[in-house]
């Protein structure tokens, strides 16, 4: 006869397919059985059902809504900034791209980015392109492209193409952005103002996740404190930014959606649904983050009132 | 000697950059440009040298038939294209169509995929913090929710105040905290950097 063993005080650590693991489990009681026991059986249903809602939203999102109601509230401040750095440029004005942004983050501030160099050409200025990251040079050629393929004249764009280096080569810019052998006329214009980042009238910085409008300012804007800046950045850069905007080293910033929403409908003549997230989708997204969020600090806070295990011991 | 070599290089080096960034002569512009070329250069050369040993690495597991074969396979060969694409005879380089095709309808999208399963992750990984270290994660929870509520998209008055307690958190705490963060970072970084400019960091000695 087969040794009878005692039954487990826990009951969820009855369950066969958690006995293993909770014999080992050195979490709270609570705990036991409980995420890790349904990460070994795969996701649990309700967060399937949560990412099926986000997945709808995304589908569905544009086209159930109204450009009065996309991305509601949108802040002016920021995009009157950046309103008033651009209009005090110089006719035929020469403008900087340092376009460093990354694959990952560039979706969110790309109907941005492509709404400001719309605008920076309607108020007739050249731009020339430059990265210090790849990815950012990807951008810049697929970006250069697009505006060649919408009409705008060759002699109006310039490209400056990558250079190596990061930092280094940020600060070997200022003396020299020109590459050996480059003809035409605004490799001209640029030569005849001295051949560095001081023949542009200003410089659009375009940032991701990599390197970005905050290293610019640290090595170019240190060098040509007179050279206004304007950066597009991807929300999670906005806290880092923002110093430097306090202290006039950024003349202007796009770094929110709402920065960007107020910018972009301020700005574009036509329909400007498809350059902006939709709102509906963003909703439904951060709904249902909060409901997961609530929903682990509700469970979480009986162990608030306890001591919590060693966490040596939780991760052995 | 061996130690004191390179620390004199790097003395001499970031003493010449800094005298060029304060002082203006023509014979220090001349020497900082030719380092910071130098620099660059070997920026260069390092990225072209980690990717022959990236292929080499690869390359030897697969003849090995070491671990993740797949993955080796799908790096080499994606490593080949995009190779391909932009070195075949008479292409545009970086600016290619057909490397810009493939940036735009593989890369692009590879990249995007992953960065949306961070919201995934990310909600994933505070259930665990909050197993772990449940204290600390339970405030950083906490302000994360408040920052989700005051960012949520909604119009009419509640939208109006929701939107100005996003600005006043992003223009005061935040803005407080970060600018502390920045100017403690740039104090720590200034000193280590006197210190081996002064080869007086012991670790080295």
């Amino acid at each position: 006869m087969a040794p009878m063993t005692e039954p487990p005080a826990d009951s969820a650590a009855a369950e066969p397919a958690d006995a293993e693991g909770a014999a080992e489990d050195v979490r709270p009681p609570e705990y036991r059985g409980r995420s890790l026991g349904l990460a070994r059986r795969g996701l649990p249903l309700w967060w399937l059902l949560l990412l099926a809602l986000v997945g709808a939203g995304v589908l569905v999102g544009p086209s159930i809504e109204h450009e009065a109601d996309a991305l509601a509230n949108p802040d002016p401040a920021a995009a009157d900034a950046v309103g008033q750095a651009f209009g005090q440029l110089p006719p035929g004005a020469l403008v900087l791209v340092a376009m460093d942004a990354d694959l990952g983050t560039y979706p969110e501030i790309r109907g941005t980015t492509v709404t400001a160099l719309e605008d920076l050409l309607r108020r007739g200025a050249s731009l020339a392109f430059v990265s210090v990251s790849v990815e950012g040079r990807a951008i810049a050629a697929a970006q250069l492209e697009a505006l060649r393929s919408d009409g705008v004249p060759a002699e109006r764009l310039l490209d400056l193409g990558f250079v190596s280096g990061a930092e280094a080569g940020m600060v070997r810019l200022v003396d020299g952005a020109l590459r050996p052998g480059m003809s035409g006329p605004l490799p001209a214009l640029v030569a005849q103002r001295g051949g560095g980042i001081g023949a542009f009238d200003l410089i659009l910085l375009v940032g991701g996740s990599d390197i970005g409008p905050r290293t610019w300012v640290e090595q170019v804007g240190t060098r040509l404190p007179a050279r206004p800046m304007v950066a597009i950045a991807p929300t999670f850069a906005q806290p880092e930014l923002a110093p430097y905007l306090r202290t006039g080293q950024l003349s202007g910033l796009l770094a929110t959606i709402r920065d960007d929403a107020a910018y972009v409908r301020g700005t574009t003549t036509g329909d400007s649904s498809g350059l902006l997230p939709s709102a509906f989708a963003l909703r439904i997204g951060m709904l249902v983050a909060l409901v997961v969020l609530l929903r682990q600090l509700a469970l979480a806070l009986p162990r608030l009132r306890g001591g919590s295990p060693a966490p040596e011991a939780v991760e052995q | 000697m061996r130690r004191s070599l390179p620390i004199a290089i790097t003395v001499v080096l970031g003493l010449l950059l800094l005298l060029d960034f304060v002082v203006i002569n023509p014979t220090l512009a001349g020497l900082s440009e030719a380092i910071l070329e130098l620099v660059i250069v070997l920026a260069a050369a390092a990225a072209v040298a980690g990717g022959i040993a990236l292929v080499l690495h690869h390359g030897r597991n697969l003849a090995e038939r070491g671990e993740d074969l797949p993955g080796s396979v799908v790096l080499l060969a994606g490593f080949g294209v995009m190779l391909a694409a932009g070195f075949y005879p008479g292409s545009g380089g970086a600016g290619d169509p057909t490397v810009r095709w493939l940036v735009a309808a593989v890369l692009a999208p590879l990249v995007a995929a992953l960065f949306a399963m961070l919201f995934v992750f990310l909600l994933r990984a505070t259930g665990r913090g909050l197993l772990l270290r449940p204290r600390q994660t339970a405030v950083m929870v906490a302000a994360a929710c408040v920052v989700v509520i005051f960012l949520l998209p909604v119009g009419g008055p509640l939208g109006g105040w929701l939107a100005s307690a996003a600005s006043w958190t992003q223009q005061v705490p935040m803005a407080g905290v970060f600018r502390g963060l920045l100017i403690g970072v740039a104090v720590v970084t200034a000193v280590q950097a006197a210190r081996i400019l002064l080869a007086l960091d012991g670790a080295d000695d």
